[in-house]
Order: C-alpha cells, then structure tokens, then sequence
C-alpha cells in the first residue's frame, strides 16, 4: 500500500503562538488581505488556531486547537463539487485542483471544520512580499477554493528525492511547513500506514479524538489531549 | 348584464395587446432602469471579484442562493394550476392557466441564472455542461449541482413547451387579425396553424401527455434543489424532509405569486370579468390548505429536531428562533401563516383584495423562509470558533431588486405580445357549462362552489 | 399533392356545420376530401371526429426509454470515460445515476410528444393558401378538397342548403 499521510496534534503543548499560521502562508503562497478584510472573514488561514475559554475569572484557562483540513477518507467536500475539483488523491489527501474550480463553494459549505477557503479577490502581495512567493506552489486567481494541502508540493519533493535516491521515505523526514515551525513540538506528520511511524504510534494513543468524528467523515489528524474539555463537543 | 358573446370575448382579451399607454411606458422605463443597475452590478461583480457581494467564511452561500431557490419554487405555479387542474378536468381553471404558465417560465429562466451569478469564475459556467472536454473530465455527476443543472433544463424545456403549444391558436387569431409587419410575426410564430379537427386533437393530445409528464418532473426539481442543501453534513440541513418541504413550499409560494399575478392583471387589463371572484376564492382555498401544509413541514422538523437535541443543530434552532435571526423567523411565521391563516379560512374575507393582500405576506414569507434555511446553518456550524455573521452588500440587493424587476418586465411585455388569458379554452370551456357564458360576464356572484 | 383548389361554406355555429357535414356526406364526398377548419375544438360533434387515433402517447412512452438509455449511458459511461484520480473512492453511484437517466427520461417523453405534434400536424406550414381568416372570428369552415367541375355547383348548393353564411371557392378555381 502507498503513503496514507496523516498528523497528529498535541493540544496539550499547543500555546497558541500562531507560527504554524504565518509559516503556511509563506510556504503556500497564502495573501493576506487587509485590515478591512479581514474583519469581513475574508482570511485564508489554511491552519487557523481556534482559541477557546474555560471558566470564569480568575480561574479561566484558553485552550488551543489548530484546525486545517482534515484530509477526511470519507470527504463530504468530493462528491458536491462539480467539476472533480475537491478530489482523493492515492495517497489518501484531499486534493484541490484550482484549474477546475469554478468556485460554486459547495465544498466550503459540506465542511465540517470550515477549512476550505474561497478567494475573493485576486491575492496582491504589496512589495516586498511579493519577492517571497514560493516557486513550487501555485498562486490562485479569484473565485478559486483552496484549503490545507498537507504542503503537498513537500511531499512530492521528497518523494522524488527518496526514488531517485533509491530509498524509501524515513519517518519525520518530511515536514509540512507547520510542522516545521511548531516551538512546541505539538504537530507530528507521517505515514499512517507505516505502523512504525511516531504518526500511527499517536494514533492510536490513549489521548487521541478525532474532531467531529461522529459525522463520519474519517479525519486523518489526531488530537491528543490528556482531559477533555468541559462543554466542548470535541471529546 | 348579458353574456359576452365569442366576439366580445375575443375583443375583450384581445384589447391589452393594442397600444401602449404612458403608465406602461413609465413603470416599463422604471423597472429597465432597475434591472439595468442589476445587471451593471453583476458585471461589477465578475470584475472585481465575489468579494464586492456580502458573502464570507463560513457563509459561502447567501442572497444568490436565496434567489435561487426562491424563484424556482415560485416556477411551480404553472404546474400546480395547469397540469394537475388540467388532468382533475377542473373547469374554471381556464382563464388561469396561461398566467401560470407564464409565471412558471419567467420564473425559472430568472432562478436559472442564479447558478451562474453565485459562481467565483462564471465564465466558466459551462462547465457544468456534459460535454467530452479537452480537460479530459466530465462533470461530477455525484453532485447535487448536477442533479440542478439536468433537473432544471428538463423543467425548463416542459414548461416553455407547454406554454407555447396551447399559445398557437391564439397566435393564429391575432394573426388573422393583423396588419403589416405585425402580421408577418405573429404569421410566422403561429406556425400556419389552420384549426383542423386533426390539428386540434393532436395539440389537446400533445397537452394531455405534458400534464401527466410535467407534475412528476416538477416534483423532481424541487427536491433535487432541496438536496444542494441536504446533501451537505451542515446542522440543520442534513435532513429527510427538505425533499417534500421544498416542494410543498414551492407550490405554497407558486400559487401565491399566481394570485398576485392574476390581482394585478385584473385591476390593470381590465379583466374584471374574466377573472373572476371564484377563480381567487379557489385559489384562495388551495393556498389555505398549502399554509397549512407549510405550518406541518416546519412544525414537524422543528419539534424533531429539538427533540433529537443533538448539539450542532440545537445552535442553529436556538439562534433561529431566539437569537438574532428570530425577528426574521417570527416574520416569517406571521407572513406565512398567521396573517394569511385567518384571511385564507374566513370566507367573507376570502376576497380578491384578501387573498391578494395573503399572497403578498407569503411571497415575502416564503424568501424569507429560503434565507432562514440558508444562512443560519451555515453561519453556525459545527466547531464554533467559525460562527459567523451575514449581511448582504448593495451588489446582492441590487441584483435581487433587478431580478424582481425582470419579472415584472418580462410579463408587462408577454400580456401586451399575447392574451393572457387563453382565448380558445376559455371559449371551448364556455360549451361544457351552458351557464359558464352567464359566469363570465357576471362579476358579482360568487358563482358554482 | 397538396390540394389546388377547394370549395367550403363558412358556418355560424357548430350545428348547422354538423348539417353541413352531414349533406356533404349524403353526396358522397369522400371523407378525404373534406376539409374542416375551427378556432375552437369542437369535440362533441361529428365533423371534427374526422380522425384517426394517434399513437402520440405511445410515442411519448418511447421517447421517454429512448431519453431514459442515454441518460443512464451519459450517466455511467462519462464518469470512467476519461481516467480520473479517486484515490480508491467510488466513483460510479446508483442514486445519482437514476436521478440522471429519470430526468433525461422525462426531457425525452416531452421531446418526443413535442416533435410527434409537429410532424403529424404539418406544423410550421406557411405556405398553405387553403385558409380563411372568418374562422378566427368564430365561423367554421367545411369544405371540400379539389372538386370536380361537375360536381361542384351540387356541393355549393348542398353548403347553402345546411346554413352557411357564405360559400367561397379558393385556390386555383377561385
């Protein structure tokens, strides 16, 4: 069987400190969009931290939960679009392919997490951003959808590197940007079906939810948290 | 007063086609002049990009989709009243059916291009069009879009069919009475149609097939357009009984706007004697039984849905029915039901100007419905960081105007392009009633129940 | 051939018409010769039952099986015609496959109802003279196709005797 990505995220070293945000902007050629819009919700946090408050003053405590898509193996986002843009790739990711998309933003409304973004406007990069794009992503034109890829353009690199190396993949030596850029160390990414990786060893954790996963929907990410949280529906 | 002679009925729906008056000129002037604006705002749209509408994470779907599903369940007048009154051999609904028929086609012409102003790139629209592209992709037919795009077209093609074949001998009778290039047109579109016993029956037979055919398919559209939604895991939407709620409501709001439609050529065409009291007390009846059915749809999916008291869908019910959408869904509530209720069921009140002024509650009560099923399940779905609020901008308002307006034009100018009220089966109807000739002319009874 | 010429009274109602029929029908005239015009299907009576049954419905029912094949062939054989990445997902399903080929079954009943109307009526066909606007304003038109020169004073007179209000002649011996 190939690679079936997947990652693990660890709620209880997660500070909420955001640079798993800024890094997957960089890294995917995410724009920002301004101040006026952003108050219209018009962002593009492909990774958001979703900050949540328990308890009262002075006993609150914030929780942090990086959301992202969760490359679900039953993706309510597939069948709805019209034209295979939101497809399941082989190794188990939940492909975009923005030539396709003709931006009916069905798939944003069938997912659950919300992680499915839609592009508004075309993206600008005022100087000197604009010298910071990365090569090996795309850049989308407006009324395109895009959502979290797992940084596939990473996993295709290494990939390529592995074959014409003639190896296979080692377990931690492909790192989304995120992943990468976590102080923390709270994200793990790997193969699932690789029983040996650290990603299938957290899966199977005793600390491990899957968010939402009563709708059914097979996400490939783990949250492990030691105590679930009160009122949430997330445990 | 005596009964209208053929004559007097044929000069008397014949008579809105002749000359056009200032009022006309003006409201026709006023109501361009509004779709104008709407269609400078769609291209201002596609130019800059979708986010000139009101439309955000996580409320991708807002006015448009609203549009949408409004106008296609208004498209179900023509249905209703045509093909299954047709089929039931109900004879008073002859002077009806075209304004229905006409109502149905507007109406879907104008939802129809809903699909397209909602889209992020839509010139690329055609897309959704099953062709062998040099993509190398078909479209996804796993999507409820797809589903929209065929039920649609097959509704579209039915409905336009069946309102120009009975429009034929009508075509041909102003025909015979026109001069000039007039004449020439309406020669052209009539066909050459002669009226010979073979002509007449294969069109009656043509017309009876397409009533039995078009009430399956309209049923079918309206339920597929219910599953753009109930196919999605959203709170709220994810639910059994859009299919036969939408299509109850489509007929609700479809006989509603045919009410209207028929109040207002009244008043303005003058056909105080054809469009008579008994027509709207029967109509009014039907849409007493559509409110009704209305209210069992909405209770039953409310009280199930708050017993099941699963969490995500409890946000979206609570903030519906007492958080910020409830001024809208108590609207709502009192435009579909509990104004028209006691009009619809009281018989004294159950006159023309009563059951039009209960149309118009529902008509806005009915879109009012479509965006309280849209934009509050997706403003709070499941993980609640992502709430978030909707509020529409000029473009979408504007383009919603437009499209109201475009209604209204395209029947200004069809009732002063053909009758519209069909004269051969309001005439061939005259022979199956001897005291039908006396219904016609007399406005004031309330005539056979 | 399309006929040349005809004779045919013009009738104020729908009685004297059947009188009219019924004379024409005493002199022997062919019922494929006589012609019958109305703006209104008078279906009670006897001169507008000059037809033959259609198979229209039946039709419409063929239609439909034709439109209901290529809906489900669209359906099933355009989703693998091209391959396609599903990363193992299903790509063939049954519901949506029946809601295609039932909506291309009903476009093609009505498609067929509508095309079936078209060529058995003739329709569009402009350029037949046989024709008098008087039936738009309400007289019936019974007549007979192509008479012969012998012939023809007996059905003027048999036309007028029955209560037409006029007898005209048109086409070539007009």
């Amino acid at each position: 069987m190939g690679h079936q990505w997947g990652m693990a995220i660890d709620l209880d070293r997660c500070n909420g400190c955001e640079a798993c945000v800024v890094a997957c902007h960089a890294e995917n050629n995410i724009s920002t969009v301004g101040e006026d819009q952003a108050a219209r919700s018009r962002v593009k946090h492909w990774i958001r931290v979703e900050r949540y408050y328990e308890g009262e003053f002075p006993d609150v405590s914030v929780k942090f939960m990086p959301v992202f898509c969760q490359q679900c193996d039953a993706a309510p986002c597939e069948p709805v679009c019209p034209t295979f843009a939101s497809y399941h790739t082989s190794e188990g990711l939940n492909g975009q392919v923005y030539n396709r998309c003709i931006g009916t933003r069905y798939c944003a409304n069938a997912c659950p997490y919300n992680a499915r973004f839609f592009n508004f406007f075309n993206p600008v990069w005022e100087k000197p951003l604009n010298l910071q794009l990365n090569p090996d992503v795309s850049v989308r034109e407006v009324g395109v959808m895009e959502k979290c890829t797992f940084c596939v353009q990473r996993i295709k690199a290494a990939e390529i590197q592995a074959a014409a190396e003639k190896r296979d993949l080692k377990d931690g030596e492909l790192k989304p940007a995120c992943v990468q850029s976590c102080p923390t160390r709270a994200m793990v990414f790997g193969d699932l079906s690789d029983p040996e990786s650290e990603v299938s060893r957290l899966a199977n954790s005793s600390r491990g939810t899957r968010l939402l996963g009563e709708l059914g929907t097979r996400p490939k990410v783990t949250y492990l948290q030691r105590d679930s949280w009160h009122g949430s529906e997330n445990a | 007063m005596a009964a209208k002679t053929p004559e007097q009925i044929t000069d008397d729906l014949l008579r809105p086609l002749s000359g056009i008056s200032g009022r006309y000129a003006v409201s026709a002037a006023f109501l361009a002049g509004v779709i104008v604006a709407a269609l400078c705002a769609f291209f201002w749209q596609v130019y800059a990009g979708l986010g000139v509408s009101g439309l955000r994470w996580p409320v991708f779907w807002g006015f448009y989709i609203t549009n949408f599903v409004f106008w296609i369940g208004l498209s179900h007048a023509g249905t209703l009243i045509s093909a299954i009154l047709r089929i039931a051999n109900a004879t008073w609904r002859r002077p009806v059916t075209r304004c229905a028929e006409v109502i149905t086609v507007f109406a879907l012409s104008i939802g129809a291009t809903f699909p397209v102003i909602h889209l992020g790139r839509p010139w690329l629209a055609f897309w959704l069009f099953p062709y062998p592209s040099e993509r190398g992709l078909w479209p996804n037919i796993r999507s409820p879009l797809l589903w929209d795009f065929f039920a649609i077209n097959t509704y579209l093609m039915s409905s336009v069919t069946f309102l120009l074949l009975p429009m034929v001998p009508d075509l041909a009778l102003i025909r015979d009475r026109a001069t000039g290039w007039k004449k020439k047109i309406y020669g052209a579109v009539a066909l050459g149609w002669t009226g010979t016993p073979k002509q007449w029956h294969r069109l009656e037979t043509a017309m009876h097939i397409m009533a039995i055919a078009v009430i399956p398919v309209a049923v079918s559209v309206h339920s597929i357009v219910s599953w753009d939604f109930a196919m999605a895991p959203v709170p709220m939407w994810h639910s059994t009984i859009f299919a036969p709620y939408f299509v109850a409501g489509a007929i609700f709001s479809g006989i509603a706007a045919l009410i209207l439609a028929m109040a207002l050529l009244r008043k303005l065409l003058r056909l105080e004697e054809y469009l008579l009291p008994i027509h709207f007390e029967n109509l009014g009846k039907l849409l007493l039984v559509m409110s009704l059915l209305w209210f069992y749809f909405v209770f039953a999916e409310r009280l199930t849905a708050w017993y099941g008291n699963e969490t995500g869908e409890m946000a979206v019910f609570w903030v519906t029915q007492h958080g910020s959408y409830s001024p809208l869904f108590w609207a709502m509530v009192a435009c579909n039901f509990l104004i028209p209720f006691p009009i619809l069921a009281i018989k004294k009140l159950r006159t023309i100007t009563g059951t039009a002024i209960a149309s118009f509650t529902i008509v806005i009560g009915m879109w009012l419905e479509r965006y309280l099923i849209i934009v509050p399940s997706l403003s709070h779905k499941y993980l609640t960081y992502s709430w978030g609020a909707y509020r529409p901008s000029w473009v979408e308002i504007t383009i919603t105007a437009g499209t109201f307006c475009a209604m209204g034009l395209l029947y200004m100018i069809f009732s002063k392009v053909v009758p519209i009220i069909s004269i051969w089966e309001l005439k061939a109807g005259l022979k199956e009633r001897p005291q039908a000739a006396h219904a016609v002319a007399q406005p004031n009874e309330a005539g056979a129940d | 051939m399309a006929p040349t010429s005809a004779i045919y009274g013009l009738f104020p109602d729908p009685e004297s018409a059947e009188r009219g029929m019924n004379a024409l029908n005493r002199a022997g005239v062919s019922p494929s010769r006589i012609v019958v015009m109305s703006n209104e299907p008078f279906d009670e009576y006897s001169f507008s039952k000059m037809d033959h049954a259609t198979p229209m419905p039946w039709l419409a029912a063929a239609g439909g099986l034709v439109g209901g094949t290529l809906g489900f062939l669209l359906a099933r054989l355009t989703q693998e015609a091209y391959p396609i990445v599903t990363g193992g997902m299903p790509l063939l399903a049954a519901w949506p496959t029946g809601i295609v080929t039932y909506e291309l079954t009903m476009f093609g009943a009505v498609l067929t109802t509508i095309i079936t109307l078209l060529i058995s009526t003739r329709l569009p066909n402009w350029k037949s003279k046989l024709y008098d606007p008087e039936v738009s304003n309400g007289m019936i038109l019974i007549g007979v196709l192509d008479p012969s020169t012998a012939t023809r004073v007996e059905v003027e007179n048999r036309l007028r005797g029955a209560g037409a209000v006029k007898v005209k002649a048109a086409g070539a011996i007009a």
